[in-house]
């Protein structure tokens, strides 16, 4: 058996949860009144859940267009602060982040809401002058000061106005580059991690302080893991017979839309951490950010994987998931701990730890609520249910069309000027 | 009513010609739908005509019940908001308003609801839909009618208690720790004559709930109460529920400063009601029970959340002397604009000859005015607490300071009282407002002086040279004792003095503790005015310019 970190933290995982719903006994019993060739069966009713969960994936993706236009603005910025700034520009590089990087960026279940696009602004500290964590940081929002930058805690936000999105600028240096010291002090048991290559040195505002931090990295990380087989591949073989008895709709199409497992598990994930803050299940203050919900799902899958565990279904590995993510927090010293995986030393569960338990308590009532919402789900049978229920466990309005037929009623020209009421 | 349907169906194919009768007179015509995708559909639409249409009433298009709650911009009979007819008195003939209503059904509803662009409108009405989930969960005999909340959402939820008042069965969300509390209880008199203890899970939330985001089960609620409350609060709240301490009802609120949607939890005591054949006990409930929520605090109830100055204002206490004709409508200002506090001093009883011009009515003849003010404001503004002092200023000041005051209006017209002000005034300095009338209102004047100016000129009371008209002495300024050949005026003039007095009360109220340079302001009516009132009236030469209008408002700095 393998021992790595995330296997271990699996098996630990998979020891402390409850019994999985698609291996559960009804489970089973449904299966056998379904068909009499049960895997068949199995893998027809997987169909039209995966059917609606793709569905509910694809409308809650960023179109690549939007994206594209993000891109374009963090371009220009990229531009900007290359003028402005005295380093060289060949110093500077300007990757993006987060869940564009990762491929897993959401829309926002309220309307009109912007989505972020994290870019991080990488500066070869080798070639400049600047070692004070402060004016580095500093330096690069003087350089923004033209586009309106806010700082945060470790970021420039930038909120193009007129844009559904926003940009968050961090500025960093290459680890490498940063003294053995100053290495010490940030993650004083720092040893070279998996993607040691893309770490990198970023300033954490508060503490006036170098943090390791390795976007790329997990960007990397997420897509070398969620490669990695997880579901048999005899199961298209079986839906490819399906087809052939035309006796069911056209299933192996519209599973593609979910065979991109851990993005799926990703993105919808967050998005029904999204509605339990629409439907004021947890505070919005108090919500797991995406960055531990990407970092313990491709734990997750990653140990599996290790733990050569195989699915018949994509639905049955969201499910899976979906079960174990409680239970891979780490309490260490009695400190929460989310371990970013691609570098030493950065804790993205660290709020956690001085928030009266505040942040945890959501983060399980999130997962007690996603669990219970998939069980609604896992319990439907007849496609329409399943698609309606889908829709609003994840706040997916009904789909669109159907209009084109509409006749358009010349409206009758105004004859007088319209009355309009005072106030009263 | 002859509508001209081959007209309309040449125009709109998929009005159907046969007319249906529906109740109250209204005439049904039904409109083919479209095919719709799955999760948009409703099982019928139609236009209806209503009685009296077209001079006595309008067309409307009605969707199935099965739509309402599921498709905005339905009330809660289906009937459609944004497509409207026109009505009578707009131009239009009875079939081009017909017309008008089938072309905005389709393109401010229909297409629109295809294409998803109504899909967040619950969002921005979310109290209305709330309503129509509550009208369709009320009974007569439910133990809890509606939630009032006194103070702003919390920071965090928390389980606090709550008052379930009764006969009329209306739960406060906050105790008597706070003063509003009490101030709203009181103001609902033999309606809230028992308090009973409750518990209220106040939860703030970040977003208006809608149909398809509300709690709809007992379940659903539960998830926020778990997830929400302190694991103490939680269980302090389940204790609540369980069978040995089934005596308290327990209320969970969801609100933000916009919204606010309120449920009463099943189990709690029984409930007894009066009816029309004796008391009858009503077992409690098994279901949520949806409630309609009001918002009471001084933020909302005096403002609408737009006058950020409430909040410094309900922490003032402003001290008025004099109620009668002026004193008494300015106190109904000050207290509809949230002052916090109000000490009203005055000494005299209500009589007949008051009520043509002031706040009180006959109810009050006889009664302190002082007490019946208080009385009255008390009741109608939870915002304000008035304070009664049936006596002169003078005794006033003899048992009182101006130390916790912030203000003082006078408005007792008396140079007495002037006089003891002043007085009063140089050991606690205050802001004061002295305002009067002239004789028939021609003029009204508020003299508004910053803390540390006197009012006196030496040993001159300045207010008769601040007046605006030369007044013979025919003319009565003073009431005599007991006669009725008092010159009287209208409530309708007085009313443009009370105005001007109230906003410069209410300036003065908002900076009391700013420097700002003494005025006077003043209402001075024109000379067709005057000479309605009194042969020969001339104006003085500062406000001869009002003369030629029908009423003209004057700054001058205070001499």
């Amino acid at each position: 058996m393998s021992t790595t970190k995330s296997a271990t933290l699996v098996n630990y995982a998979e020891q402390a949860r409850p019994t999985r719903l698609t291996k559960s006994l009804e489970f089973a019993a449904l299966n056998q009144t379904f068909t009499t060739n049960s895997r068949d069966g199995l893998l027809k009713k997987y169909g039209h859940w995966a059917k609606a969960l793709g569905e509910a994936n694809s409308h809650i993706s960023v179109r690549e267009e939007e994206i594209g236009a993000a891109a374009d603005a963090y371009r220009q910025v990229a531009k900007h602060l290359a003028a402005n700034l005295s380093w060289p520009p060949e110093a500077i590089s300007i990757l993006t982040q987060g869940s564009v990087s990762t491929k897993t960026l959401i829309r926002s279940p309220n309307g009109g809401e912007k989505f972020d696009i994290d870019a991080v602004c990488q500066v070869d500290i080798t070639r400049i002058e600047a070692t004070d964590p402060m004016k580095f940081f500093e330096s690069t929002g003087r350089a923004l000061e033209e586009l309106e930058a806010q700082a945060k805690r470790r970021c420039w936000s930038i909120p193009f106005p007129n844009q559904p999105f926003y940009l968050e600028f961090t500025p960093s240096v290459p680890l490498n580059t940063v003294p053995a010291q100053t290495l010490q002090r940030m993650a004083p048991r720092y040893r070279a991690a998996r993607y040691e290559k893309t770490a990198l040195a970023v300033v954490d505002t508060p503490t006036r302080s170098w943090k390791t931090s390795n976007p790329a990295g997990m960007c990397q990380w997420v897509d070398d893991t969620a490669k990695r087989p997880l579901i048999r591949v005899m199961k298209m073989e079986a839906y490819t017979a399906d087809r052939a008895t035309a006796s069911v709709a056209p299933v192996p199409d519209q599973t593609v839309g979910i065979a991109d497992t851990l993005r799926v598990a990703i993105r919808l994930f967050k998005r029904h951490r999204d509605m339990c803050v629409r439907r004021g299940i947890i505070d919005v203050g108090a919500k797991p950010i995406s960055i531990i919900l990407v970092t313990l799902l491709t734990t997750c899958y990653e140990g599996l994987a290790d733990l050569n565990r195989s699915f018949e279904h994509p639905v049955e590995l969201l499910d899976e998931l979906a079960a174990l993510i409680p239970h891979l927090i780490l309490k260490l010293d009695g400190k929460y701990r989310v371990d970013n995986p691609t570098v030493e030393g950065e804790n993205f569960a660290e709020k956690w730890n001085d928030d009266n338990g505040e942040r945890y308590r959501a983060f399980m009532t999130w997962c007690r609520a996603l669990s219970a919402d998939l069980k609604t789900i896992l319990a439907l049978t007849e496609p329409q249910a399943i698609s309606k229920r889908v829709r609003e466990v994840f706040g997916i309005s009904a789909p669109i069309g159907g209009g084109n037929g509409l006749p358009t009623i010349q409206p009758p020209a105004p004859r007088a000027t319209p009355a309009s009421s005072g106030l009263a | 009513m002859g509508l001209d349907l081959t007209y309309l169906r040449e125009r709109f194919p998929g009005l159907h010609p046969a007319a249906i009768s529906r109740e109250s007179g209204t005439t049904a015509y039904q409109l083919l739908l479209p095919p719709f995708p799955d999760g948009r559909e409703f099982k019928w639409a139609e236009l209806r005509v209503s009685k009296g249409f077209p001079d006595n009433g309008k067309a409307f298009i009605q969707l199935s019940p099965d739509a309402v709650l599921r498709v905005p911009h339905l009330d809660s009979a289906g009937v459609l908001c944004i497509a409207g007819d026109p009505g009578p008195g707009r131009g239009y003939s009875e079939d081009e308003r017909i017309l008008f209503l089938l072309h905005t059904y389709l393109e401010e509803f229909l297409k629109p609801w295809l294409t998803g662009e109504l899909d967040g409108d619950f969002e921005d009405e979310a109290l209305n839909y709330w309503a129509i989930e509550v009208t369709r969960a009320r009974s007569d005999t439910d133990p809890v009618r509606a939630v009032w909340t006194v103070d702003p959402p919390p920071v965090r939820a928390r389980v606090r208690s709550g008052l379930l008042l009764v006969p009329n069965r209306i739960v406060i969300a906050a105790d008597e720790e706070l003063r509003i509390t009490n101030r709203v209880v009181q103001s609902m008199g033999l309606s809230a004559t028992q308090r009973i203890g409750v518990l209220i899970a106040d939860i703030p939330i970040s977003r208006a709930l809608t149909p398809s985001t509300w709690p709809r089960s007992m379940s659903d609620l539960e998830r926020i109460l778990e997830g929400r409350l302190s694991s103490e609060d939680y269980s302090s709240l389940q204790m609540c529920h369980s069978r040995r301490r089934r005596g308290k009802h327990r209320v969970a609120l969801l609100r933000n400063t916009d919204v606010a949607l309120a449920y009463l939890l099943p189990g709690g005591p029984p409930t007894i009601l009066e009816l029309s054949r004796g008391k009858k006990t009503f077992p409690p409930l098994r279901k949520l029970l949806p409630l309609i929520t009001s918002r009471l605090d001084p933020d909302w109830t005096v403002g609408r959340d737009q006058h950020p100055e409430v909040k410094a204002r309900q922490a003032k206490h402003v001290l008025v002397l004099g109620v009668g004709a002026l004193g008494s409508p300015l106190i109904d200002h000050l207290a509809k604009a949230g002052v916090g506090r109000i000490s009203v001093v005055d000494a005299d009883n209500l009589s007949s000859a008051n009520i043509g011009r002031h706040l009180l009515g006959a109810e009050a003849i006889g009664r302190k005015k002082v007490d019946a003010i208080a009385q009255r404001i008390n009741s109608d503004y939870p915002a304000t607490e008035v304070i009664p002092h049936a006596m002169t200023t003078a005794e006033w000041l003899k048992k009182n300071s101006l130390g916790d005051v912030d203000a003082v209006l006078d408005f007792t017209g008396e140079p007495d009282v002037r006089v003891q002000v002043e007085q009063a005034r140089l050991n606690h300095p205050r802001p004061l407002l002295i305002g009067w009338m002239e004789p028939y209102v021609a003029a009204a004047h508020a003299c508004v002086l910053p803390a540390g100016q006197r009012w006196l000129q030496g040993l001159q009371d300045p207010l008769s040279d601040l007046e605006a008209v030369v007044w013979p002495d025919e003319v009565i300024r003073q009431e005599p004792g007991c006669s009725s050949r008092f010159q009287s005026y209208t409530a309708a003039a007085a009313t443009h003095a009370v105005a001007l007095i109230a906003e410069c009360a209410l300036e003065m109220i908002d900076h009391s503790g700013a420097v700002a340079a003494p005025i006077v302001k003043s209402w001075i009516r024109g000379q067709l005015f005057l000479d309605k009132h009194w042969p020969g009236l001339k104006h003085k030469e500062w406000a001869r310019s009002a003369s030629e209008h029908d009423g003209l408002t004057m700054l001058r700095k205070f001499p």
